[in-house]
C-alpha cells in the first residue's frame, strides 16, 4: 500500500522524483517526512528532531533547576516564602513574550538560528545563578533563565516544517514531551549533582552554586550542536533558500496581521494555558504540597514531583499520536473532539486531587491527572500547525505564550498567598480547567468543520491557506509553500474527504481507487 | 523446649511493640520543665562569622531544684535556634509545640553525656545560614526523648538574640568560571553569526 502511494506520487509529480531520492526517509511533495523513525538520526528530519527536543530539554532543566535545591538556596540567600513565590512566577512569566517573539523570529529567520540564539543569550543567566546573593538576584536569574522556555515554539515550528501533516502531531508531541520532561529530570539531576559535589568536599553553600554549571554547560553545548548540525527545512537553511529565491522572505507586519486576526490562535492560546500552564504550576508547587500535607521527606517529595514531569516521556507523545490517529478516521473534527475530551478529563482529575486525603490516593490521582493534562498538550499541537501556514511561527508562539500566561495566572490566583490552602487551590484550578476548555467547541475550520458543525461545502484547504496571501502576493508566487501544505493536509477532511477528490492537485493514497 | 522458645519470641515481639509505643507519644514543648540554666558568651546584638568566630556555651542544673530532679537525664544536646525575626514568612523554620514537628532549632552545637554542669567552645560551622539566633539545651533520657530544657533567651525569645553571618559561598573560582563560561556563550553566538553572514554573501 505504501509502495503504491510512492509510485502514484512519483508518476504525477515528475519534478520531485529526483529531489525526493536525496532523502533517506520517505517524503511528501513539500519534502517533509511522512514517517517518524524515533531511533534514527537521518538527515535532516530525524536529526532536526533530536537536536530540537534535546536543546528544549536542557532549557527546561535550567529553568526548573532551582526548586529541588531550594532548601539550601533559601538558607544561603535568607529567602522568605514570598521571595520564593515571586521567583516562581517570574520563572514562567519571562517566556510569555519570549514565546511570541520566538514565533516571529522563526517565521523570519528560521528555527535553527532563532532557537540557538535564544539559548546562547540566556545561558549567562544560568551561569550567573551561581553568583547571586539576594532575593532580588534570585528573582532576576530565574526570570531571565525562564526566557529559554521559548524554545518550545521553535521546537514545534521546526517539527511542523520537517514532518508531514499525518505525522506532525506525533513529532510535535514527542519533541514537546521529551523537552518538558526536563522539568522532571532536573528534580533528580540537581540534587544528585549537589550531593556528589558535597561528597567531594564542598560546603553546602558552595556546592549548590557549582551544581548550576551542569545545566549551563548542557545548554551551551546543545545550542552549538543546533548551529553546527541543524537545518531549518528539508531543503536547506532559510538564508540559502532566500538567496536561491526558493523561499520568499516574508515581512513582519503581514505575518503579525494574519496571526492576530485568526481567532483560532487566541482560543488555543487560552486552552493551552489550562493544560501546559497547569503543568508548569504543578512543577513549581507539587513537591512542597506532598512535603507539607502528607509529611513525606524532601527526597520522597522530589521523587513524586519528578514522576509528574517524567511522565511526559509517553503522555505528551501519546497525545500527539492520538491526535494523528483520530485524524485518520475523523479528520480535524476528530482532533478537536479528542483535545476537548482529554483536557476535560485532566480537569476532572485535578478537581479530584484537591479533594483526595490519602497519600497513596493522591499519588494515583496525580499520575492520572498528569497523563491527561500532558496528553492534552500533545493534542493541542496536533491542531496548531493547521491554523495558519503563513504565520505558523507566531501562532505557535501565541499558543505557547498562552501556556505561560496560564501558569502565571494560576500561581497568582491560587498559590501565591495564604488565601487558599494548597489543596483548595488545586480543586479550584481543576474547575478553572473545565471552564476554560469549553471554548474549543468554538473552533471551526471552514474546510474541515469544528466540534459542533461540519465543513462549508465546496471550501478547500487551498482556499483557506491561500486566503492568507493577497492577490498581488499570489501573482508573485509567494504562496506556493502554503499550497503544497494544503495538498498534504487533505487527510484532515477525514474519511468523508476521500473519494470526493477535494484537492485540485495530487491526492495521497487514501483517495486512490480501491480496485487493484 | 520448642514451646518455650516460641513464647520467648512472643515476649521479645511484645517488648518491641511496647518500647515503640512509649517514645512515639508526642512530646510537647509547653510541658517540658525548664530545669537547665544556659548561658553563652555572646551578647545581644553580637555578630559572628561562620567558619571563623567562636563562642562558649555553659549549662548547669538549676540548684534550687530538689535533689534527684535530673535522675533520668542521660545526654545533653545543645542547639542553635532561630529567633522569631528569622522565622517570619519562612514556613520551614516554624516553631511547633509538638517537638517532632518543631523546626526552630536546626543546628547541633554539641551532644554529650549529661553532667550537672558543662561547657563547650563552639566554632560556628560553615553551613550555618545568615540569621538571628539563641541557644537552647535539651536534656535527653536513655531513650533519646527530650525531658527538660534551658535556653539563653526568655520565653518570648526576644532577649539575648545574636546574629550569625553565613558564608556567601561565592568563591573566586566560581566567580571566574561564571564570567568565562558566559563570555564563551556570547563569543560562540557571535562566531556563528559571522559565519552565517559570510554564507549570505
Amino acid at each position: 500500500m505504501a509502495k503504491k502511494s510512492l509510485e502514484v506520487e512519483a508518476e504525477v509529480e515528475v519534478e520531485d522524483e529526483g529531489d525526493a531520492a536525496q532523502f533517506k526517509m520517505p517524503v511528501d511533495s513539500d519534502h517533509k517526512a511522512t514517517e517518524f523513525w524515533l531511533f534514527s538520526f537521518a538527515k535532516p528530519h530525524m536529526r532536526a528532531f533530536h537536536l530540537s527536543w534535546f536543546s528544549f530539554f536542557c532549557c527546561f532543566v535550567s529553568s526548573f533547576a532551582a526548586p529541588p535545591l531550594l532548601p539550601v538556596i533559601r538558607d544561603n540567600l535568607s529567602l522568605t516564602t514570598t521571595d520564593i513565590g515571586n521567583a516562581g512566577i517570574a520563572s514562567v512569566s519571562g517566556a510569555v513574550f519570549a514565546r511570541l517573539a520566538m514565533g516571529t523570529a522563526c517565521d523570519l529567520v528560521g528555527p535553527r538560528l532563532a532557537s540557538a540564539s535564544l539559548i546562547l543569550i540566556t545561558t549567562p543567566a544560568v551561569y550567573c545563578s551561581s553568583l547571586i546573593d539576594s532575593a532580588t538576584g534570585f528573582l532576576l536569574v530565574r526570570f531571565f533563565t525562564g526566557f529559554s522556555l521559548a524554545t518550545f515554539v521553535s521546537t514545534q515550528f521546526w517539527m511542523s516544517s520537517m514532518f508531514s501533516p499525518p505525522k506532525v502531531g506525533l513529532a510535535n508531541g514527542v519533541a514537546g514531551g521529551w523537552g518538558n520532561m526536563g522539568g522532571g529530570a532536573t528534580q533528580l539531576i540537581m540534587p544528585l549533582v549537589y550531593e556528589l559535589i558535597k561528597k567531594i568536599g564542598s560546603t553546602n553553600f558552595i556546592a549548590w552554586r557549582i551544581a548550576f554549571f551542569i545545566p549551563g554547560v548542557m545548554q551551551t553545548c546543545s545550542a552549538i550542536a543546533v548551529l553546527m548540525f541543524g537545518q531549518d527545512m528539508p531543503d536547506g537553511n532559510y538564508n540559502k533558500l532566500h538567496k536561491a529565491g526558493e523561499k520568499h522572505k516574508d515581512n513582519f507586519s503581514e505575518v503579525f496581521k494574519h496571526a492576530v486576526t485568526n481567532y483560532r490562535g487566541w482560543i488555543l492560546a487560552l486552552t493551552y494555558g489550562y493544560c501546559f500552564g497547569v503543568e508548569l504550576t504543578i512543577d513549581n508547587i507539587i513537591a512542597q504540597y506532598f512535603y507539607d500535607r502528607f509529611g513525606v521527606n524532601i527526597s520522597k517529595a522530589g521523587t513524586i514531583a519528578a514522576s509528574f514531569g517524567l511522565e511526559n516521556i509517553v503522555s505528551r507523545p501519546g497525545g500527539g499520536l492520538f491526535s494523528d490517529y483520530l485524524s485518520k478516521f475523523f479528520g480535524m473534527r476528530g482532533r478537536l473532539w479528542g483535545l476537548w475530551v482529554v483536557q476535560t478529563l485532566g480537569g476532572i482529575f485535578c478537581v479530584i486531587l484537591g479533594r483526595t486525603n490519602s497519600l497513596a490516593g493522591s499519588i494515583v490521582v496525580l499520575l492520572l491527572f498528569s497523563l491527561f493534562c500532558q496528553a492534552a498538550c500533545g493534542l493541542t499541537f496536533g491542531v496548531v500547525p493547521f491554523v495558519s501556514r503563513r504565520s505558523l511561527g507566531l501562532i505557535s508562539g501565541m499558543g505557547g505564550g498562552g501556556g505561560n500566561v496560564g501558569a502565571v495566572l494560576t500561581q497568582l490566583i491560587f498559590f501565591h498567598n495564604s488565601k487558599y490552602s494548597t489543596e483548595d487551590g488545586i480543586f479550584y484550578m481543576g474547575i478553572m480547567i473545565l471552564v476554560c476548555t469549553l471554548p474549543i467547541a468554538l473552533i471551526h475550520f471552514p474546510q474541515w468543520g469544528g466540534m459542533l458543525c461540519g465543513p462549508k461545502p465546496g471550501y478547500t484547504p487551498e482556499d483557506y491557506y491561500q486566503s492568507e496571501w493577497s492577490h498581488h502576493e499570489q501573482q508573485k508566487g509567494y504562496h506556493t509553500a502554503s499550497l503544497r501544505f494544503a495538498e498534504n493536509s487533505v487527510r484532515e477532511g477525514g474519511r468523508s474527504a476521500r473519494g470526493s477528490g477535494h484537492s485540485k492537485h495530487t491526492v495521497p493514497v487514501e483517495t486512490s481507487p480501491t480496485d487493484v | 523446649m520448642a514451646g518455650l522458645r516460641l513464647s520467648k519470641t512472643t515476649i521479645a515481639l511484645l517488648l518491641l511493640i511496647v518500647c515503640h509505643v512509649g517514645p512515639s507519644m508526642a512530646v510537647l514543648f509547653s510541658q517540658l520543665p525548664k530545669t537547665l540554666i544556659v548561658t553563652a558568651t555572646t551578647k545581644s546584638g553580637d555578630v559572628l562569622h561562620a567558619g571563623e568566630d567562636k563562642f562558649t556555651v555553659t549549662w548547669a542544673l538549676n540548684t534550687s531544684l530538689p535533689a534527684g530532679a535530673d535522675a533520668n537525664y542521660k545526654t545533653v544536646k545543645v542547639l542553635l535556634c532561630y529567633a522569631p525575626v528569622s522565622q517570619h514568612d519562612r514556613k520551614w523554620r516554624k516553631s511547633n509545640n509538638d517537638l517532632k514537628k518543631d523546626k526552630t532549632c536546626q543546628f547541633t552545637v554539641v551532644k554529650q553525656d549529661y553532667s550537672a554542669t558543662g561547657k563547650h567552645e563552639y566554632t560556628v560551622a560553615r553551613d550555618i545560614p545568615t540569621a538571628s539566633y539563641f541557644v537552647r539545651a535539651y536534656a535527653l533520657d536513655a531513650s533519646d526523648t527530650k525531658v527538660a530544657f534551658g535556653q539563653t533567651t526568655d520565653a518570648n525569645k526576644t532577649s539575648n538574640i545574636f546574629d550569625i553571618v553565613g558564608i556567601t559561598g561565592r568563591t573566586t573560582g566560581i566567580f571566574v568560571s561564571a564570567i568565562v563560561f558566559s563570555a564563551f556563550s556570547g563569543v560562540a553566538l557571535a562566531f556563528f553569526y559571522v559565519v552565517e553572514n559570510k554564507k549570505k554573501k
